[in-house]
């Protein structure tokens, strides 16, 4: 049975527009395709050309999760087009028409949300023009639509032998006025070809070549290299600037003072940093930022979680309070975590060549929105978004490090090409990545719970004292969100489980440091302590974690197959004497992981090793299985990494850390076995980017008390951190 | 004047000779295969083949390089049919693809030492170079084939 098509506002556009899309590719161009209710419709998703090619727009930016395939396949799949004659056009403009539905059609690459939010109008999109393929094709041969089908860019019909190729069609006279004689039709699940298959991905062999093109692989004619000196503490501006050295270096031709920083304009990369060495700078010292170290922040987030300030409702169900003064025992907990760094292998990076008149401009950047980016030229150069070029580069990962409304590297290549009127490349070492970065946020978490007669859990308060995030990377956003903070709370939900009386709630801390989203946002932390914590309730009312959990299941019987599911992955394997296994259950939105992990202990230097983990897991109709397999598989590493390693601590507002050798990231020979299962089924596609990682450290920690009967209630579990537990 | 053989052909300049060599190739020569990523010996995105050794290029100033074989991502094979850079296709292993060019630079040095290697070895080997995307088990696994496919 097929699904009629509800064709949205969205999806139908007028073609007043249509003069707007100009995409940079190779000069494509997306066209009206269709008539409906008399006026002309504009879908821009693809475009059929006469040569048989199939042009369909990537609305997302590729970051590695690999959705410049997926969202194209899923496309492809409801047009029946011929996947090698689909060519993939990437957006490069601020066009909302197609935002994304999950950021209120902002252009917004984040939150594991591509395939999700663009899934059904990526398959009207394909459906509706296979139909008007269909429709003109019957209307030539004089046939019914119904006698006719399709099938890897041809239309056929079968009683008389006929075909047409799909680029044949549309040269048919007044293709694009066809009308439709029946509603759409949507594919029904076992009609897909290409969602559901493991196509390859397009971008990977460019990327086994070294033939990928990343913004700071990006080079112009006269293009000039600018890289910056940067306030050491947030707040402050350079009070003098000594550039006499500076500007004395060899290849050196300008140095430019920027709101936060200074740039040495260079003719070659080498000379610019050489400059840069040279330039002597005194900054101002009324930063409030300047009081702030990390070791008291985070001591000031954990005398608030423990305070009795209420926060923001993040989710409540019945009445919590009335649940523990009423419980026959109250348990509680408190958990904190560190500051964390995306540590995105390429460091920030753009081009800018502003135009002659300085209101308009041509970028080559990576970032996560088309959007922010856009508006973060109008607003350095006060103009237009007709005015400004995009290129949206591939990007050597993001994480949420590229999601922020304005993105100073991308402020800096403007202002010092509008200034120099040549093109500028700003890049930032991996010192000032990680000096000027924008963190996980530090977070305290007060974890209570209440507990029936028999054991039962009737009550769950979870109160996260962090910032909020929102507020600070998008005040756009959070004028439309507030006072929820998805960023800063994701996880924290918990709605997998059947709790009675829940209230999750946000105290929003004042902010001591840059932050932003980062891989599993809230969930980053906030698994890690509900987690926990759940192990620590079924250790107190003596029962097994797996039971304990599976005893809160409820109506959640997906939720209970997965953990079942990675028990008996995890059951099949023999535990290794003087090892110890722990269990967890997170996920991420609407996505339910359940995470084993198997760890040793070296007792002597505190470190933990994970020597396997196991995750089953659930995000409904998967798109592409071998993609979804890779992505779930990094995300653990993510997550073992974060556990074990990840901080970053800031000394009177200054970051300590500096490169990968004070802030180490999980290495090859760390890197355990990894088994994944997704879940087969049809069901509404979620999340799947940063669903591996929640579940990972609190299911390290609760191996961890498995193994030395003590808790862990701090992230990272660093050695030193480890040894103090054991002491 | 220093130079230097770079992908089987002569490279003579006169560029600073403390120019570090990964931003000679980058951004002097336009090869871009080779990445930046850490400037400080602690990724691998730079490595490069300097005779039959990988080695950062991160850390060799021009200075360094005089009279010796560079070979970079660009140069490892004719066609870019190397059987790593088969491997990595096969398994699917990048995501964001940054650190790429370092892994199969460092692999494609340890086959030529250990056309066989084990799992052990490989890990250990590859320990140099970071991936934050976490494609670590898919690069052994390529590694692995590679290894297979040449010997067979």
């Amino acid at each position: 049975m097929s699904e009629p098509v509800e064709l949205t506002r969205r999806f139908l556009l007028k073609a007043g527009s249509l003069t707007a899309i100009a995409l940079a590719t190779g000069g494509i161009r997306l066209q009206a395709v269709a008539k409906e209710d008399g006026a002309e419709v504009f879908t821009g998703w693809v475009e059929v050309n006469p040569d048989n090619s199939v042009n369909i727009l990537y609305p997302s930016t590729e970051m590695g999760q690999g959705s410049e395939t997926g969202l194209p396949q899923i496309l492809a799949d409801e047009l029946d087009a011929d996947w090698n004659q689909v060519n993939i056009v990437q957006l490069n403009e601020d066009d909302r028409r197609f935002g994304n539905p999950a950021f209120g059609m902002v252009l917004y690459t984040a939150g594991s949300s591509g395939v999700y939010a663009y899934f059904s109008i990526l398959r009207q999109a394909g459906a509706h023009l296979r139909d008007m393929l269909r429709q003109r094709a019957a209307d030539h041969w004089g046939v019914s639509i119904g006698s006719v089908t399709t099938a890897n860019n041809t239309v056929m019909h079968e009683s008389s032998g006929r075909s047409m190729r799909y680029g044949d069609v549309v040269s048919l006279p007044d293709f694009a006025s066809t009308e439709l004689t029946q509603a759409v039709e949507l594919k029904t699940s076992d009609e897909h070809s290409l969602i559901g298959r493991s196509v390859p991905r397009r971008d990977i062999p460019a990327k086994s070549t070294g033939q990928a093109l990343y913004a700071i692989d990006v080079r112009v004619p006269d293009m000039l290299y600018a890289t910056v000196l940067r306030s050491p503490v947030e707040g402050e501006t350079p009070a003098s600037i000594d550039e006499e050295a500076a500007r004395s270096t060899a290849g050196v031709v300008e140095v430019i003072t920027l709101p936060d920083g200074v740039a040495v304009l260079a003719t070659t990369l080498h000379a610019s940093f050489a400059g840069r060495a040279a330039l002597k700078v005194t900054w101002t010292e009324q930063s409030v930022y300047r009081q702030f170290s990390s070791d008291s922040t985070l001591a000031s987030y954990t005398d608030i979680a423990a305070s009795d300030q209420t926060g923001a409702a993040w989710r409540e169900v019945g009445n919590v309070e009335q649940s523990l003064a009423a419980a026959d025992r109250v348990i509680s907990a408190m958990y904190t975590s560190d500051y964390a760094y995306h540590a995105q292998l390429e460091p920030m990076a753009a081009v800018a060549h502003v135009d002659a008149d300085g209101k308009g401009a041509e970028i080559w950047a990576g970032t996560q929105t088309q959007s922010w980016t856009t508006r973060t030229a109008t607003e350095v150069l006060e103009t237009t978004p007709a005015r400004i070029r995009l290129n949206m580069m591939t990007m050597g990962g993001g994480f949420g490090r590229r999601t922020e409304l304005m993105q100073n590297y991308v402020r800096d290549a403007l202002l010092c090409s509008r200034a120099t009127k040549k093109p500028v490349k700003v890049i930032w070492s991996r010192t000032d990545d990680l000096k000027h970065g924008a963190f996980r946020p530090a977070a305290a978490q007060h974890m209570k719970a209440g507990l029936g007669k028999q054991g039962e859990l009737r009550g769950w308060h979870h109160r996260v004292a962090t910032p909020s995030v929102i507020q600070y990377f998008n005040p756009i956003r959070w004028e439309q969100v507030k006072p929820k903070d998805i960023i800063s709370m994701r996880g924290a939900e918990n709605k997998f489980y059947d709790i009675p009386h829940f209230l999750a709630e946000h105290v929003i801390t004042e902010r001591h440091a840059r932050i932003l989203p980062w891989r599993g946002i809230g969930a980053a932390y906030t698994s890690f302590a509900a987690e926990g914590f759940m192990d620590e309730i079924a250790q107190s009312v003596s029962m097994d974690p797996l039971a304990f959990r599976k005893s809160l299941m409820g109506d959640n019987q997906r939720g209970a197959f997965l953990l079942d599911q990675v028990s008996k992955m995890a059951g099949a394997v023999a535990l290794v004497e003087g090892r110890a296994r722990g269990l967890a259950f997170a996920g991420y939105g609407e996505t339910q992981s359940a995470g084993i992990v198997e760890i040793s202990l070296d007792r002597q230097s505190g470190r933990i090793k994970v020597h396997h983990a196991w995750i089953a897991i659930d995000a409904g109709q998967i798109v592409s299985p071998d993609n979804a397999h890779n992505q779930i598989e990094g995300g653990v590493i993510w997550g073992i990494s974060a556990a074990l390693h990840e901080r970053v601590t800031l000394t009177q507002g200054q970051v300590d850390q500096e490169n990968f050798y004070n802030y180490p990231i999980l290495r090859h020979n760390e890197v355990p076995p990894v088994e994944v299962f997704i879940a087969e089924n049809h069901e509404k596609p979620t999340q799947i980017g940063e669903a591996g990682n929640p579940m990972v450290a609190p299911a390290i920690a609760n191996a961890f008390f498995a193994l030395t009967g003590r808790r862990i209630r701090h992230m990272p579990f660093t050695p030193d951190s480890v040894l103090d537990l054991l002491a | 004047m220093i130079s230097f053989t770079l992908n089987g052909e002569t490279v003579e300049t006169d560029a600073d000779p403390a120019m570090l060599l990964l931003i000679f190739l980058r951004e002097e020569l336009g090869m871009t295969g080779t990445k930046y990523g850490c400037g400080a010996a602690m990724c691998g995105a730079c490595m490069v083949h300097m005779g039959d050794n990988a080695t950062f290029s991160c850390q060799l100033p021009l200075a360094a390089v005089q009279g010796q074989s560079i070979r970079t991502i660009e140069g490892l094979s004719e066609n870019n049919d190397h059987p790593l850079q088969k491997a990595w296709i096969d398994e699917q292993v990048p995501q964001c693809g940054y650190c790429q060019s370092g892994q199969i630079m460092r692999a494609a040095a340890l086959l030529n030492t250990n056309p066989e290697p084990s799992e052990t070895e490989i890990r250990s080997w590859m320990s140099t170079n970071l991936c934050r995307c976490g494609t670590y088990n898919r690069i052994v696994k390529a590694v692995q084939r590679a290894a297979e496919e040449s010997s067979s």
